[in-house]
């Protein structure tokens, strides 16, 4: 049963970082993630990952959770460090085969960056783990709200993410069902080649397609009867509230966000 | 097309946190020929009974035997499990997705493996089946038909595979009192002039007593009812005891028992009803 | 005042030019329970969409409450008075818990954040689901989310509520439970109540019904009667509950019965 599936990666819990305000998560984030590459050399990447780990011991989540993150990329990291070891250039040469050639420089050049991604992953993995899809939705609402003025609809987008997270489950729920029906009628997804196996995939798409924009059509209309008009001039129930532990957090990833951009 | 299913020993457990045993131990044999009303509440197991019998999902233990042969152990077959019994669920029109109800019809034959003329004779009857005309609809797109039209296709659609038994999951929902009224005198011309067995899943007591040879009751996984409609309707209380709706002529029938009338509590039609009555009355010189 | 009028009103698609009302002259007054009965085709939903200027008429004039519907300044007020629940549980909710669906309509009125909180605590209790805050939809059931449905309809302190065919999608539990909330609200709260229906048996609850058959009204009056007339609802698609059916069938036999709907009261006239 699809109903128990978990949206995101969330796993929900109490944690001070859990409390944390998502806009302070959003944006401390993308301060980490811009000081990540200011990064230059190695010594400095441990000084980041000490700081990761501190911030997911107070977390309360293990860190084979988010190295499990990095399950997905492994192939792109491995891609990454293959084309740096054997084609950037520079520093002694290790091995020489034909016309392939691997450097001292190659291979540096190819674990930073690697490590890089890898930090980077992590640090992301902490702020979809610790806050809820719905959170995630609100606190990039407020960040986008100043932007309204250069045309950015932030409440609309909003709106839309939060449809979207609404609807996800029913929608498995009803994929579930027209596989089901189809394969009633001797459809077959599993067999068959990559092309073979697309084309088979038609009796599930056009129908789920069609009930999606049939629900999109209904449900506009409930939201119009409601009164919706737009982003503009909407309250809301839960008022994002910023605390002492916000600004705490904030300053500190600022000063170590300087810290990184002057030192390392 | 006669053939026989059994369920032996067939248990079912939906695996998550916490897992949730929908079936247990259900021992049933359906017989050819058979009209099955299958009734209880939402989650007492009916959806996943009848996805056994067609071979959607495998048991958790037990074994589903057709004609003989237990289907979880032939990968291959299950195709051919799939023709023989069909199976159509809860508002089926919305599994369409062809251009033209011509090859939404074709869809079914296609992926049996049959060849064009095969398919073509089966459009033509299955669509006579409905009582909808061949050169009026075949080339329309099933999106353009009415809700009623649209149901009709995706039946004929399972029809077009010639099953020989039909397994229907609430197929009265959403419409309104003419089109159940035309779906249920179709069910019944199926039943009677193309030798198909039945298994309804309905909680419309009023067609379920008109349709079926046989009731089965599940609750909470186990089947707690079973036998002819006037058997079943005669024992309104243990119907009530499981909670579940009786049809209204049933219940007043029962309710003037209750007051004292002896009236025979298993009749299902009102003129029958309203002559039981009478007499009853006369019999005990009221009017 | 009169709560809702619909003077000589015509609805035409312009799309298909398909004619779904003709001269159709109703008034609803404060408090009523109004049932609105045809079979599908008959034109019910469109009018239940002109009461909260989904649809506009394209003939005659639509007053709520005194508003004219054709008068763009009046929609946002006329859509607080005229709550609407449709018949798809899931395709009216839109936030991914139950308090911030209900919290919707209040949200997009600008109502004050301290004031939405009390608001949908209250609307949640009057549907008996303030246990279920904190769910999501996709874990209620049919009747559950209807229930979501209605309340996020009241929040906003309507003083009429149109139901168009809620139940249609529910089984029996969840029509049973529906039903009496919504009865409870008619007869507690005074809320007015049009309910759209094609379930003779919801139906026969109401306090009139208006029957619909091609775009026209074709009666109006007591259910009671209109049920009894066995030709005429056959005629226009719809069915007659058994116990109206048993009734006139022992009637046709000499026995002396009124136009009866209920199953206790034919119970009690017979014996």
């Amino acid at each position: 049963m699809l109903k128990n599936i978990n949206i995101g990666q969330h796993i929900p819990g109490n944690s001070i970082i859990h409390r944390l305000d998502p806009r302070i998560k959003i944006i401390c984030t993308l301060i980490a993630i811009i000081s990540l590459f200011l990064v230059s050399s190695f010594p400095g990447f441990f000084i980041y990952l000490a700081v990761i780990l501190t911030i997911i011991l107070f977390s309360r989540i293990s860190v084979i959770r988010i190295l499990r993150g990095l399950k997905p990329i492994f192939f792109l990291m491995f891609l990454t460090l293959f084309f740096h070891a054997f084609f950037t250039e520079g520093g002694a040469v290790l091995l020489e085969w034909r016309f392939i050639s691997l450097h001292q420089e190659g291979i540096m050049r190819g674990f930073f960056m690697v490590t890089r991604i890898i930090l980077l992953i992590m640090f992301t993995s902490i702020l979809t783990l610790t806050t809820s899809p719905m959170d995630l939705t609100d606190g990039i609402e407020y960040i986008l709200k100043p932007f309204r003025r250069l045309g950015v609809p932030a409440g609309e987008l909003a709106m839309m993410m939060t449809i979207a997270l609404r609807f996800i489950p029913t929608l498995l729920g009803e994929a579930d069902k027209i596989i089901k029906a189809q394969k009633s009628r001797g459809a077959d997804f599993e067999s068959g080649n990559l092309i073979r196996r697309a084309k088979n995939l038609v009796p599930l798409l056009v129908p789920l397609f069609i009930s999606a924009f049939r629900r999109a059509d209904e449900l506009a209309l409930a939201m119009e009867a409601r009164c919706y008009q737009g982003g503009r001039g909407r309250t809301r129930l839960h008022e994002l509230k910023m605390e002492r532990k916000d600004f705490v957090a904030l300053i500190l990833v600022l000063c170590g966000g300087v810290f990184t951009a002057v030192w390392l | 097309m006669h053939m026989l299913i059994e369920l032996k020993n067939v248990s079912y457990i939906y695996e998550q946190e916490p897992p949730v045993t929908a079936l247990e131990k259900i021992n049933l044999n359906i017989e050819p020929g058979a009209f099955i009303g299958l009734i209880g509440h939402t989650g007492s197991g009916k959806t996943t009974l009848v996805q056994l019998l067609n071979g959607l999902i495998k048991p958790t233990s037990g074994q589903v035997i057709v004609d003989g042969k237990d289907i979880g152990e032939n990968k291959k077959g299950l195709k051919d499990i799939r023709r023989r019994i069909g199976l159509v669920f809860q508002y089926p029109e919305h599994q369409l997705f062809e251009e033209t109800v011509y090859r939404e019809l074709a869809f079914g034959p296609k992926n049996l493996g049959l060849d064009k003329d095969e398919i073509d004779v089966r459009i033509r009857e299955a669509l006579n089946l409905i009582g909808m005309d061949f050169d009026k609809y075949s080339d329309r797109s099933p999106f353009n038909l009415s809700g009623g039209q649209q149901r009709k296709i995706a039946l004929a659609g399972v029809l077009a595979m010639k099953p020989g038994v039909l397994i229907l999951d609430e197929p009265f929902a959403g419409l309104d009192p003419r089109g159940r009224k035309q779906l249920t005198e179709l069910l019944k011309r199926l039943h009677e002039q193309q030798n198909i067995s039945f298994i309804l899943i309905s909680h419309r007591m009023d067609e379920i007593s008109y349709l079926a040879t046989r009731i089965l009751a599940l609750k909470e996984g186990h089947i707690v009812l079973d036998g002819s409609p006037a058997e079943i309707f005669s024992q309104p209380e243990k119907l009530k005891e499981i909670a579940l709706d009786i049809p209204q002529l049933t219940e007043i029938l029962f309710r003037l028992q209750k007051k004292g009338l002896e009236v025979r509590s298993d009749i299902f039609d009102i003129e029958q009803a309203a002559d039981e009555i009478i007499d009853k009355l006369r019999s005990r010189n009221i009017c | 005042m009169n709560q809702i009028e619909m003077k000589h009103v015509g609805y035409q698609y312009n799309k298909t030019g398909e004619q779904a009302l003709i001269d159709i002259d109703l008034t609803i007054q404060s408090g009523e329970f109004v049932g609105i009965v045809g079979s599908n085709g008959s034109g019910k939903s469109t009018l239940a969409r002109l009461l909260n200027v989904l649809l506009e008429p394209t003939e005659g004039q639509v007053l709520i409450g005194g508003l004219d519907t054709h008068k763009r300044e009046n929609v946002q007020q006329i859509r607080q008075k005229v709550g609407m629940v449709f018949q798809n549980p899931d395709n009216q909710l839109v936030a991914t818990k139950v308090e911030d669906d209900v919290a919707f309509g209040l949200e997009n009125l600008g109502v004050p954040s301290s004031q939405i909180r009390r608001r949908v605590d209250r609307a949640l209790e009057q549907v008996d689901m303030q246990d279920y805050r904190d769910f999501s939809p996709h874990q209620l059931s049919g009747g559950q989310k209807q229930r979501v449905a209605l309340a996020g309809i009241l929040a906003m302190e309507p003083s009429c509520i149109v139901l168009d065919e809620p139940t249609a999608m529910l089984d029996p539990r969840g029509r049973k439970e529906v039903m009496s909330v919504v009865q409870d609200l008619n007869q507690q709260k005074n809320i007015t109540v049009v309910y759209i229906t094609h379930v003779m048996r919801e139906a026969s609850r109401t306090d009139r019904i208006i029957v619909m058959s091609e775009g026209k009204i074709v009666r109006r009056g007591q259910p009671a009667p209109i049920f009894a007339d066995i030709d005429f609802m056959n005629k226009i698609g719809l069915s007659v509950p058994p116990v109206t059916e048993l009734a006139v069938a022992l009637r046709k036999k000499g026995l002396n019965l009124p136009d009866i709907m209920d199953v206790d009261e034919l119970v009690k006239c017979i014996c």
